[in-house]
């Protein structure tokens, strides 16, 4: 049991891995404004709740490197409630990055979804 | 289980061990900012809720510090500094090495922040001087200590955006996100937090001595790419313009067999100019992150 426990571990921190980059320049291209870290981990909350694709200070690493490449942009804006935050917006690059990965997403979801489907047929 | 947020960057900090001080920062100060706001909003939203419980369940959402620590050294691993200039292996025979420099996006990026150090110098360290100055003057007066209190939280921000420029030109990790004060504390509670911690004296030290550096930085680099461009073009500028290098006194013309060895001799200061450029972009990269680094 504890096995199965550890391998459902593995393989969903897998999947999220790559996932997670697709799922954040996603939010962020459907966003009417800059968004901090916080916000998008809330939305992600009220998104799907019952399987948290990943923990929310994992988002945070995620945004840098999206960033570092050049796919978001952000700046830092001090808050009447709290600490300073950082702001991210996508960015053109972001937007041409999150159309060729949604397509490959679907090419992606729909072998995964076509094998499953023969095994189960079988 | 952690008891307080306190706790949880305590243990987080504890599992990034041996990572770069700079992702540290990072990510102590994404922990914090996060799970103290996600708290004010648990205890307001649901005052029956107790601390502990709420911290709990914060903490199962963002993560224990294990997770969080192992997916920063995951993503960190394969990600380079914000905007940094690629870092070439060197390869090639050594004059290829010795002239290859001109092509290299690192020596470009060290030239610029070093003909750039001439604003940030002037403008960051004589703030740093003369704001200093009347701050601690006007610690005479009553309203001295907010003045100090503005005055050292403005330093801060003048590192943060000191990091940012030494990140993207000297490829040097820096902090990415701001230092903050406790929103919890009073505002001497904040002030004390400034005065004590070293960091803000470093910071202060660092930004006040960047107006020689900048003005040795600046002047430096400018003579020298100016001196090997006048060397390289002494043949048109002498023979062509009419105008003197005055290599031999004022307004004396080099003779005009010497002009070639002049020229080569442009042709070899100007790499050397860059190689210094790189040297120099390096040497303040690891200083810059031992005085504006959090440890």
């Amino acid at each position: 049991m504890a096995y199965t426990a550890d391998a459902n571990k593995k393989f969903q921190k897998e999947l999220n891995s790559g996932s997670a980059s697709l799922v954040l320049l996603s939010i962020l291209a459907q966003a009417d404004e800059p968004m901090y870290g916080y916000r998008i981990a809330k939305l992600m909350e009220v998104d799907d709740e019952s399987v948290p694709m990943m923990k929310q200070g994992a988002l945070y690493p995620v945004l840098r490197s999206l960033e570092s490449s050049g796919l978001l942009e952000s700046h830092v804006d001090p808050s009447v409630s709290g600490p300073p935050r950082r702001y991210y917006k996508i960015t053109k690059a972001g937007l041409a990055t999150l159309k060729s990965w949604t397509r490959i997403w679907s090419q992606t979801k729909a072998f995964v979804d076509g094998i499953l489907k023969g095994k189960t047929d079988v | 289980m952690c008891k307080d947020v306190n706790e949880y960057l305590v243990k987080l900090k504890k599992e990034l061990a041996g990572c770069d001080p700079a992702l540290i920062q990072d990510a102590l100060s994404d922990a914090e900012g996060h799970l103290r706001m996600a708290l004010d909003e648990a205890l307001l939203g649901k005052p029956s809720l107790s601390k502990p419980e709420a911290i709990a369940s914060i903490i199962g959402k963002y993560g224990h510090p294990e997770e969080i620590a192992s997916a920063y050294r995951a993503i960190e691993s394969r990600t380079s500094p914000a905007l940094a200039v690629s870092r070439e292996k060197e390869t090639g025979s050594s004059w290829a090495r010795f002239f290859g420099v001109l092509a290299e996006p690192r020596a470009w990026g060290a030239f610029f922040y070093m003909l750039l150090s001439l604003v940030t110098g002037v403008v960051f360290g004589g703030w740093a001087l003369f704001a200093g100055i009347i701050s601690v003057i006007s610690l005479v007066f009553i309203i001295g200590i907010p003045i100090v209190g503005l005055f050292l939280l403005s330093i801060r921000g003048i590192v943060f955006l000191e990091g940012r420029i030494v990140e993207a030109l000297l490829g040097i990790r820096m902090p990415s996100r701001p230092l903050f004060l406790d929103q919890n504390l009073s505002l001497k509670g904040k002030f004390m937090a400034l005065v004590k911690e070293s960091f803000t004296w470093k910071s202060l030290l660092y930004t006040a001595l960047q107006f020689p550096l900048g003005l040795i930085y600046s002047f430096g680099i400018f003579l020298l790419f100016a001196l090997s461009l006048s060397f390289i073009g002494s043949p048109v500028l002498e023979l062509l313009f009419h105008l003197p290098l005055e290599l031999f006194g004022p307004e004396a013309f080099t003779p005009v067999w010497f002009l070639p060895f002049v020229c080569i001799a442009g042709f070899f200061l100007l790499p050397l100019t860059f190689h210094l450029a790189r040297w120099v972009g390096k040497v303040h990269g690891k200083y810059a992150k031992s005085m504006l680094v959090r440890t």
